[in-house]
Order: structure tokens, then C-alpha cells, then sequence
């Protein structure tokens, strides 16, 4: 039973309301006036409470795609000390694990195929059979012909599993957006720039699709002649839930930081026809993924030359959800604080768009703060809202911009030679 | 009221505490049968459940920020931004950047192959390394083989040597010495040209094994990112995506290279080193108080928890008790020879290291 399926959900909603029901039926027994029979009533009470407050939970849970599984809430038991979800016996880093997840959102930019059906929830899939294809899309998926020409019109969202070479780390459910240049002739040569987009913590890596709508605003800004094609990789920022890993080389513990920054490139860069290296490479992120994004360009500049840090922070966190992360050493945490580094390191040479709100972001001085120290090589821009929250509303109005700033840092893909106008920019 | 206003969440809390009072104190007079009492038993519950529930969205979302405000909640905040350029004018901040040069040359010869011509022996450089990111600074060697910069295409693979030794011409680890190994073996057709980069084993203030010392020197950062960048660029080596490059040290610089290759095969590929214990790292212990970043500077610690790496690995001399012989299990490779004590052959080794570097060159 998932954590996040309709049925869960149901049975939950309906537990509360037969928990109300059973409150109201049961009432007239604990009418009286002992003091036993108050506190009959206030148990009554609360165990209804709570039954409500759990569906209402499981409701949340499951709208927002916060915890996608049980094991991403609760963890999945014991776990090596370093590789995480133990080292997936495979050959290959990627191995595609569903491509029939409904068309690309983006009615706007893509009439043909977007009749507004997108799931709420990712699909799952127990992986590709084999059939007469004639496409090799990735190492493992060839597309038919139907598939081909609907890929060509509006894109592809394949759901991946990366295997980290290096930590062992395996991804659970992720994804990445082939946009339609990548299945056109024209392109069959050409290498795609990769922008790698990171969830916040808490998510489920759907929500980057469904809240963020990253596939959907790239599909209409291209489609608009604002920004080229370019492969998007949506990874969960967090490799070990529920543990809020915070894209740290936990000593003796989950080596994220080499995972997102190392691992996952060099996988994308083996299966897809992206180009390597930070000419072709970006990171974007929200919340938490805004410190990974602007931590991991920081980290690692000769792998991403610019970062988008949507409502981050700068600074190391620490608390209840990510657990001891830095080998009680206060030197090392000091080297995950990006604020310090800048303070003590040379600038590395990366370009990083930092995002706030004058009202509403709590985060608003910690990230002007970091824009303060920032010191060339390295260059800050800032985009701030009059008004918004930690909440994807705000970041949606900010991903626009967000990405027409990455585009222009990212090597764009040859055109094929075709008459078509020229984007005006 | 605003959304996150202290107080919309009190006047929440007064409400729902009294709604809960209320209740418990009137719940004899709705204990009655009928619609009218059962509807009221409900309706009461209703609005007590709800104010809880808007109680706790209040408290959270105050806490956490996600919605700042009514408009905010309901989806009908607009507006966008301008992105701005803003930084700190140059030499504002505490470290402003010195403009260094990557790569200075500072002196270059000719390596003599006994019995052929000067230029077969390609060229021996002295150069000035800094590393951009780490900001270390580091003088080394760079051997060029005969035939680079002659108009090749095709990228030179790379060994890099690490050692102490490097400015002693008596010790087969001597810069010098090293090049004319190489310079020999590629005359003689028995290695494929190759870039040989030669460091000492002390990167930075002091030896500490080529580890990055927490808030202090970063020597890893210097040859894991900056040194591949700077050769890359320098000497038009293999870029990321097909780099595959060899390590060799004596002693510390021994420990350097499986280090390296232990920790960042993505780079070092291939890892050549004499027989020791390498379970702790040379140098005075720098771990920043913590004992599990100490323990992840003993490459047995690593061999035995972390997953098998993409590496080969010579292990020259016959060591006893080796725990990368008995250790290691595919995809990482460990051999052995044994050699006489006392001398590192290293024509033999970079024999090796050009035979394990060519099939693996070409499998990208």
C-alpha cells in the first residue's frame, strides 16, 4: 500500500470520518459529570484529532509529493555505511525505469500533443520490453515509431535510476526531459547542454515536474525562441530519505556531495548526447536545492559554470533531519558553509543567480549576505520578488527569467541548417 | 489580520482552546437523541477539528515561511523581478583574488637518450603550478614526450608521479632521472608517448598524504580539480569525459596515489605504488577532531567501506599482509610484482601503466 496511493489516502480519510462518526455516536455514554467521564471525552476528542490530522497529512503528503514512499519517510532499514542504497549490480549508470509518463506538460507552447493530462503522482513502471524500434533514445530504451514522432513534437520525461559509480549511491525514482530537438534528424549529431535541477527537502524528485513545472516552462521558453533546447536532469537532493543529506560528503556516511556532483555527470554524460564539462553544464535548485546548486557550482566550477539557487541558504545546516553531517568537525562544516568559504578560499569561477523576496522569504538577509561576499572570479546576480513565500507559486514566477539567465551561460546546440527565424533576444 | 501575524495564530489559539472548554463543558446538553443534537454534536466537532487544523497550518507556516500572505495561499500573488548584477566591488572582501598565472614555465631541456638524436628524448620543464580553486601553489616538473605539440590531434595520456625525491638526481624518483626512464621506453617503442606531471609529495604547508585538511590546506581539491584543469589546458591533454589518467609515488607520495585513485577514480584511473601499510596517512595527523574523517583517511577503512572502485592497482614488491591484494574485488583490480628490494624499477612500472592505460584510453 503506498504512502502516496489513492487508496492509502482513502482509507485514511475514511478512518477519520468514522472516527467523528463514532465520537457523535458514542457521545450520550460520557454525558456524565465525574471528572472519569470528562476525561473519556477528551480522549474521544483527541483520538479523532489525530485520525483527521493523519488524513489530512496523508492528503498533504501525497498533493505535494513531499515523501514519495514509506522508505523515503522512514527509511529502509539498515544501510552500509557509505553506499546508501546498497551498489545496484548493473553495467550501466542509467537505467531507464519508465518513459510512458503521458505527454510533456505545456499546453501553450505544444498544441498538438498536450491535451492538460498530467499525472499528479509519478508513474510507476516496471521498465521497457523489448520491441522493433528504431531509435535508441539511451543505453536500454529504443522508442517505436508512434513514439518517436510524438518525442519529436513535444519531448521526452524518462523516469531514471542513477548508480553512482564512485559512492554506490542509487537514486530511487528521477528524471530527466529530452527536449523534441533531441529526436529531430537535424539534431541527430548534436550534443545537448544539461541543466541538472535539484528538489528541496522533503520532495519527491515528481515535484520538480509537477510543482515546478520545469519541463513545461523550458518547453514554452524554447518553443518562444527565448532559450535553446537543452537536457534537463531532475534529481531528489536528498540520496538517503529521510535523512536530510544537505549534498554533503557525510564522513563516514552518505558521500552526496560526490554523487550529484561527480556520479551523476558522468552517467548523464555516458548514456545521453549532452556535452561535458561546465561549458554545457548548470545546476538549478530550490530551498535546499538552491544551497546544493550554488554549493555544488562552488565545489565543483570545472563541472558547472553557473547555478541557480531558487530561495536557498548559504550557510551549513544542522539539525534533527540531517543528523550528525559533518563528523562533529567544525573546520569541516566550516568548509560546507559557502559564506565561509568565500571568506577563506579563493572565488571559484561560476556565475550564480541567487532568488528572494523583499517580503515573506525568511532567508532574504542570509542570501544578500552571501551576495555581499561574493568576489570576482566568481559573479552574483540577484532576482528578487516584491512579495512571495518559500512556496512554488514564488518559484514558478522566478524560473522564466531563471533560465533565460542560464541559457545564456550554457553552449548552445547548433541549429540544423534549416530557414527558420532567428531567435530575437 | 496578516497570515503569519502572531496575532491571527492567538486569537486561532483562543478560539480552539475555547471551542474544546465549551464542549467538554456542554457535552450532557447535545448527548441527546434526534436530528437536532446529533447535528449539533457534529457541528460542534466540526468547528473544533478545524480550528486545530487551521491552528497548526498557522503555527507551521509562520515557522517555515511557505505562504507569506493570504494572496500568497490563494495563488493570486504576481509580479516578477529584474535579475540584477550585484557583487562586491574587486578587493572589497577579506581574500580578494591575486591574479596568478595557471602555468608558468620557468625552465625546460632536452632529455638525452644515450645513442640518438637530441630531440628524441622530448623535453624535461620546470613549472609553476597554482590551482585556482585551492589556492596552492606548487613547483614541479613536466615531462613532454618526443613528437608533443608537433601538430598531434589526438590527446597524450598522463601519469602523474608524486614523490619527495624529485630534486635528488642520485634517487630513481629524481625529475631528471624520471624523464630519461620514460624518454628510454618510449625510444625503444616499449611505452606509447605520454605527459608525465611531477610533483612533490608536500603540496601546500606541509606532507599530510595529499588529503584535504579541514579549514586548512586543500591539497586534494589542488590535485583532484585543479591540477586535471590546469594540464588539460596547459598541455591539450584528454578532456573529462574520456580522462583517464595514472598515478605513481614512493613512500608518501605512495599513499598519495592510491589515495587519489581511491577517492577520485573518475581522474585516476590507474595507481602504481610501492609495498606499505597505507593506513594512515603521513604527516602529522590532521582530521579536524572528527574520527570519522579519520577514519576515512585510512585507505583500508575506504577499501573495506566503500564500494570497489573503478581502479587498477600495482602493487610492486612482495609485501606481506597486503590488504588491496586480498581486499579488492571487480570492478577494481589489484596486481602484484615482485621486484628486487630496494629498487623500484620504474621502467617496468610505467610499462605497465602505459599497457593499462590503453585499453581503458579507448574504451571511452
Amino acid at each position: 500500500m503506498g504512502l502516496t496511493s489513492g487508496f492509502f489516502t482513502g482509507l485514511m480519510i475514511a478512518l477519520a470520518l468514522g472516527s467523528v462518526a463514532a465520537t457523535v455516536w458514542l457521545w450520550p455514554r460520557f454525558a456524565g459529570q465525574r471528572l472519569t467521564m470528562m476525561a473519556a471525552r477528551l480522549g474521544l476528542i483527541a483520538a479523532s484529532q489525530l485520525l483527521v490530522l493523519a488524513a489530512v497529512l496523508a492528503f498533504v503528503n501525497g498533493y505535494f509529493a513531499f515523501f514519495g514512499s514509506w522508505s523515503a519517510l522512514f527509511g529502509n532499514g539498515g544501510s552500509a555505511p557509505i553506499a546508501v542504497a546498497g551498489a545496484v549490480a548493473s553495467s550501466r549508470p542509467i537505467v531507464v525505469t519508465g518513459s510512458d509518463l503521458g505527454p510533456v506538460p505545456g499546453g501553450s507552447a505544444l498544441p498538438e500533443l498536450a491535451d492538460g493530462k498530467l499525472a499528479d503522482k509519478p508513474p510507476h513502471f516496471q521498465g521497457q520490453s523489448a520491441s522493433p524500434s528504431n531509435v535508441t533514445v539511451a543505453p536500454g530504451l529504443d522508442l517505436k515509431n508512434g513514439a518517436v514522432a510524438a518525442a519529436r513534437k513535444v519531448g521526452k520525461i524518462l523516469q531514471i535510476t542513477v548508480t553512482g559509480e564512485h559512492t554506490g549511491i542509487a537514486g530511487a525514482a528521477d528524471y530527466v526531459y529530452l527536449p523534441p530537438q533531441y529526436f529531430q534528424p537535424g539534431y541527430a549529431h548534436v550534443r545537448f547542454p544539461v541543466v541538472l535541477a535539484l528538489t528541496g527537502y522533503p520532495n519527491d524528485t515528481w515535484s520538480i515536474v509537477r510543482w515546478l513545472d520545469l519541463p513545461s516552462t523550458a518547453a514554452d521558453l524554447v518553443a518562444r525562441g527565448k532559450i535553446g533546447p537543452a537536457v534537463y536532469v531532475m534529481m531528489n537532493v536528498s540520496v538517503a530519505l529521510p535523512r536530510d543529506t544537505e549534498c554533503t560528503n557525510v564522513p563516514g556516511g552518505p558521500q552526496a556531495e560526490t554523487f550529484l556532483a561527480q556520479d551523476v555527470p558522468l552517467a548523464v554524460e555516458r548514456t545521453f548526447r549532452v556535452q561535458a564539462g561546465r561549458s554545457g553544464w548548470a545546476v538549478l535548485g530550490y530551498s535546499t536545492g538552491g544551497y546544493c546548486a550554488a554549493k555544488l557550482a562552488m565545489m565543483y566550477p570545472y563541472q558547472f559554470s553557473s547555478a541557480v539557487s531558487l530561495a536557498g541558504y548559504y550557510t551549513a545546516l544542522q539539525d534533527s533531519t540531517t543528523g550528525n553531517l559533518y563528523g562533529g568537525s567544525t573546520a569541516f562544516r566550516n568548509e560546507n558553509n559557502l559564506d565561509w568559504r568565500l571568506m577563506h578560499l579563493p572565488a571559484p569561477p561560476v556565475s550564480v543567480l541567487v532568488t528572494s523576496s523583499l517580503v515573506g522569504e525568511h532567508d532574504l538577509a542570509g542570501t544578500l549576505a552571501f551576495l555581499h561576499l561574493i568576489h570576482s572570479p566568481m559573479h552574483g546576480y540577484s532576482l528578487f520578488l516584491q512579495q512571495g513565500g518559500h512556496n512554488y507559486g514564488t518559484w514558478v514566477r522566478q524560473l522564466p527569467q531563471s533560465l533565460e539567465w542560464l541559457n545564456q551561460r550554457l553552449t548552445p546546440v547548433v541549429p540544423p541548417a534549416q530557414p527558420r527565424p532567428r531567435p530575437s533576444h | 489580520m496578516g497570515l503569519t501575524s502572531p496575532a491571527l495564530i492567538a486569537t486561532v489559539a483562543v478560539f480552539a482552546a475555547a471551542a474544546l472548554a465549551a464542549i467538554l463543558w456542554y457535552w450532557p446538553k447535545l448527548s441527546g437523541r434526534g436530528v437536532m443534537p446529533v447535528a449539533a454534536r457534529i457541528g460542534a466537532l466540526g468547528v473544533l477539528q478545524l480550528s486545530v487544523l487551521g491552528l497548526i497550518f498557522l503555527i507551521v507556516n509562520s515557522s517555515a515561511e511557505f505562504y507569506s500572505s493570504w494572496s500568497d495561499l490563494f495563488g493570486d500573488q504576481s509580479g516578477g523581478g529584474a535579475i540584477v548584477a550585484g557583487q562586491a566591488p574587486a578587493g572589497q572582501n577579506a581574500v580578494s583574488s591575486r591574479s596568478v598565472a595557471p602555468l608558468t614555465e620557468l625552465a625546460s631541456s632536452a632529455v638525452a637518450v644515450p645513442g640518438r638524436p637530441a630531440e628524441a628524448g622530448g623535453r624535461l620543464q620546470t613549472v609553476r603550478l597554482y590551482g585556482q580553486l585551492s589556492g596552492i601553489s606548487v613547483l614541479g616538473y613536466v615531462y613532454l614526450p618526443p613528437g608533443y605539440g608537433a601538430g598531434r590531434v589526438t590527446a597524450l595520456p598522463v601519469t602523474v608521479v608524486i614523490s619527495g625525491e624529485l630534486d635528488n638526481p642520485a634517487s630513481p624518483y629524481g625529475a631528471g632521472v624520471l624523464a630519461g626512464t620514460a624518454a628510454s621506453q618510449i625510444a625503444a617503442h616499449r611505452l606509447a608517448p605520454m605527459i608525465i606531471v611531477m610533483l612533490p609529495a608536500a603540496i601546500g604547508q606541509h606532507d599530510a598524504g595529499c588529503l584535504n585538511v579541514p579549514g586548512g590546506t586543500q591539497a586534494a581539491l589542488f590535485l583532484t580539480q585543479d591540477l586535471p584543469q590546469l594540464i588539460d589546458s596547459g598541455y591539450g591533454a584528454a578532456p573529462p569525459a574520456t580522462r583517464r589518467w595514472a598515478v605513481a609515488g614512493d613512500s608518501s607520495g605512495g599513499y598519495c596515489a592510491l589515495q587519489l585513485a581511491m577517492t577520485s577514480s573518475e581522474t585516476f584511473a590507474v595507481a602504481a605504488v610501492p609495498p606499505g601499510g597505507y593506513t594512515a596517512p603521513p604527516g602529522p595527523a590532521e582530521f579536524g577532531g572528527s574520527p570519522q574523517i579519520r577514519a576515512e583517511d585510512n585507505l583500508s577503512w575506504l577499501l573495506k567501506h566503500q564500494p570497489m572502485q573503478p581502479i587498477s592497482v600495482l602493487l610492486t614488491g612482495s609485501g606481506a599482509g597486503q590488504p588491496f591484494l586480498t581486499g579488492a574485488r571487480p570492478p577494481m583490480h589489484v596486481g602484484q610484482v615482485g621486484l628486487p628490494p630496494g629498487k623500484w624499477q620504474l621502467s617496468g612500472v610505467f610499462d605497465w601503466i602505459g599497457s593499462t592505460l590503453q585499453p581503458l584510453a579507448v574504451r571511452s
